[in-house]
C-alpha cells in the first residue's frame, strides 16, 4: 500500500480540528494517560507523532485494535504535535475523549 | 471504544514475581475499590508451565510432565498487558477475592485452578496460552498476531520487564 503523501492542505484542517477539541473538547496527553483512556473505553482517538518509538506506538496501535478504536499517525514529530495542542511542550500521544464540538472523529479515521 | 479487560481475557503479567506468565481474568474491577483505589482484576495464570512431551515419553513421564502450576493474584492493569486471546476455563466459583483473605484458602484456589487448567491442556485446546512467552534478558518479546485490515500480520513487539533476570 503506498502511503499517500498528505498534501498542505488536509494537513492544516487537521491543525484546525485538533484545535478546536482543545478549546471545546475533552482530551489526554501523553502516553500513560493514552492506555488510562484505552483501558476504560473513554478514548475515541488516538493521535500519535512521527518519531513515537516503534515499541510505544504498535503497544498504543495494539490496545486501540483491541478497543476498536482509531489511531491516526500525525503527520509530524511531537514538537510539531505540542505546538498543534497549543502547548509549549512534546506530545508523543495523545487521546481525543470528547471531541466537542469538532469533526475530528469522523473526519480523520480513514487511515488506521 | 469497547472494553476489552473483561472476564476471560488472556493477559501477560508484566511486573512482579509473575512477571512474563501469561493469566486468564476472572474478575476485574474497573474503577477500584477502597483498598485498591486503582483499577485493576483478579487473574489466574500459570506459575509453572507444562513441559514439552514427546513420542518415547512414557505414561507416567507424559503425566508429570504436563503438570501445571498455577497462581492467583490481583493485579494494576497497568501492570498487564492485554493480548487478542482469550481462555474460557470456569474459575468464578472457584478464584474469588474470599480466597485470597488467607493462605489456606489460597492454596486450595491454586490447587483447583491447577486441576482445571490440566485438563484444558490435556484437550489440546488454547494451545498459546499453555505455552511459554519466549522473551529475552531483561525483555518481553511478544508475538501477538493482529488481525489488521483483512490480513493477520505477524508483529514482535517488545516491552521491558521489571526486575526480571
Amino acid at each position: 500500500m503506498v502511503a499517500v503523501k498528505k498534501s498542505k492542505k488536509t494537513h492544516e484542517s487537521i491543525n484546525n480540528r485538533l484545535a478546536l477539541v482543545m478549546k471545546s473538547g475533552k482530551y489526554t496527553l501523553g502516553y500513560k494517560t493514552v492506555l488510562h483512556s484505552l483501558r476504560n473505553s473513554k478514548g475515541k482517538l488516538i493521535l500519535l507523532s512521527n518519531n513515537c518509538p516503534p515499541l510505544r506506538k504498535s503497544e498504543i496501535e495494539y490496545y486501540a485494535m483491541l478497543a476498536k478504536v482509531g489511531v491516526h499517525h500525525f503527520n509530524g514529530n511531537n514538537v510539531d504535535l505540542g505546538t498543534a495542542c497549543g502547548k509549549y511542550f512534546r506530545v508523543s500521544c495523545l487521546s481525543i475523549i470528547d471531541p466537542g464540538d469538532s469533526d475530528i472523529i469522523k473526519t480523520l479515521p480513514g487511515d488506521h | 471504544m469497547v472494553k476489552f479487560l473483561k472476564p476471560n481475557k488472556a493477559v501477560i503479567v508484566l511486573q512482579g514475581r509473575f512477571a512474563g506468565r501469561k493469566a486468564v481474568i476472572v474478575r476485574s474491577f474497573d474503577e477500584g475499590t477502597r483498598d485498591r483505589p486503582y483499577g485493576h482484576c483478579l487473574v489466574a495464570g500459570i506459575g509453572k508451565y507444562p513441559k514439552k512431551v514427546i513420542r518415547k515419553d512414557s505414561a507416567k513421564k507424559t503425566a508429570k510432565k504436563s503438570r501445571v502450576k498455577a497462581f492467583i493474584k490481583l493485579v494494576n492493569y497497568s501492570h498487564i498487558m492485554p493480548t487478542r486471546y482469550t481462555l474460557d476455563v470456569d474459575l468464578k466459583d472457584v478464584v474469588t477475592l474470599d480466597a485470597l483473605q488467607s493462605r489456606d484458602k489460597k492454596v486450595t484456589a491454586a490447587k483447583e485452578t491447577k486441576a482445571r487448567f490440566e485438563e484444558r491442556f490435556k484437550t489440546g485446546k488454547n494451545r498459546w496460552f499453555f505455552s511459554k512467552l519466549r522473551y529475552d534478558s531483561n525483555v518481553i518479546r511478544l508475538s501477538l498476531i493482529k488481525s489488521w485490515v483483512k490480513q493477520e500480520k505477524s508483529e514482535e513487539r517488545v516491552q521491558t520487564v521489571g526486575g526480571l533476570q
